[in-house]
């Protein structure tokens, strides 16, 4: 019995060590954010309980200048609807081999599944057996709170800092992003999928398309798909 | 007003992420759909890092002073050589500043 905790608790250390790189890239956003809000009016508890809760990148900051710039509701709730929507099709891919799943399992996994806990979730064996899903509780727990983290220090250093909106955070992101996807390029299918993806993301965000990020993701997916289907006849 | 606000976003983000999670929801995936979803990981990623390389004030921004281009491909170029997420973010943005003061 003990000998099994050990193992879990291994399991969890692992997730949290795999993660780490990825928990420290996204220092430099949580540090905008927290001080992005902080100078748009928020009060130090009100920043830190938009991490504890919201737990999104993008649409935290997207929404704190929205309502300091006191737009409507529905147009903050729709733009916070659109950023996460491609939450729905992380979801989708893990669908069957979590549905199977405890409520409380599917409730923490669901609400830990950023953009980088998806990104270790590619084992074929992901989420099958009590290892692997204390494993993402350990990659996922650990991303929470290293997010949460570096909005505290964001919130205590904003009155200090200047606007940083401008400094080229977001690069720390997109590179973050480019370690993601470039090893995943293994075969034409996915090469074709990242570059039609790309290209329609360009295309869609110059013309502001609503859910283009996620229109562009799709026809990148369907471009990949066929490709594979064409080449496994 | 703000925690309304909290509360609501904190829904939308949460159902986003569960809702294709639940076993109730009356949806069977077949070996074509699972297989289009395979590629769900790099083509979203992809689809939030191209633009943020190139596009800066609404529009396409392909020229030698941009910064983010340079460090967008020394950043592939290490995850390429390397498969290291340490690596592929320090030389991105190693070469990211060093353009970006040099410009």
């Amino acid at each position: 019995m003990i000998k099994r905790q050990k193992a879990l608790l291994a399991a969890v250390s692992k997730g949290a060590v795999d993660m780490l790189p990825l928990s420290l890239a996204v220092l430099p956003w949580g540090i905008l954010f927290g001080s992005l809000a902080i100078q748009r009016g928020l009060s130090g508890f009100e920043a830190q309980l938009f991490s504890a809760l919201v737990f999104g990148g993008a649409v935290q900051i997207v929404t704190v200048e929205l309502m300091a710039e006191n737009a409507s509701l529905v147009t903050i709730l729709f733009s916070a609807l659109i950023i996460s929507s491609r939450h729905f099709l992380y979801g989708l891919t893990l669908r069957e081999k979590l549905r199977v799943q405890p409520l409380s399992w599917r409730m923490s996994i669901g609400f830990l599944l950023t953009d980088e806990l998806f990104s270790l979730s590619g084992h074929p064996r992901a989420y099958q057996n009590k290892f692997r899903l204390y494993y993402a509780l350990g990659a996922g727990g650990s991303f929470y709170f290293a997010w949460n983290t570096w909005t505290a220090v964001g919130i205590v250093a904003g009155s200090w800092l200047p606007d940083l909106t401008k400094l080229g955070l977001d690069f720390a992101i997109a590179a973050t992003f480019i370690a993601l996807v470039v090893p995943e390029i293994k075969h034409l299918s996915t090469l074709i999928c990242v570059v039609v993806s790309a290209f329609f993301a360009l295309v869609f965000s110059l013309f502001d398309v609503a859910f283009g990020l996620v229109a562009a993701a799709i026809l990148g997916m369907l471009a990949g798909f066929f490709v594979q289907k064409l080449r496994s006849k | 007003m703000t925690y309304i606000t909290l509360l609501l976003l904190a829904s939308i983000t949460f159902t986003t992420r569960y809702l294709f999670l639940e076993g109730k929801l009356p949806i069977r995936l077949g070996p074509n759909i699972r297989c289009l979803l395979s590629f769900s990981g790099p083509a979203v990623l992809t689809a939030i890092f191209i633009p943020i390389l190139f596009i800066h004030q609404q529009q396409l921004d392909i020229s030698m002073s941009n910064a983010y281009l340079w460090g967008g491909l020394a950043a592939s170029i290490a995850a390429y050589k390397t498969s290291s997420v340490y690596w592929t973010i320090a030389l991105g943005t190693g070469l990211f500043l060093l353009t970006g003061m040099f410009f």
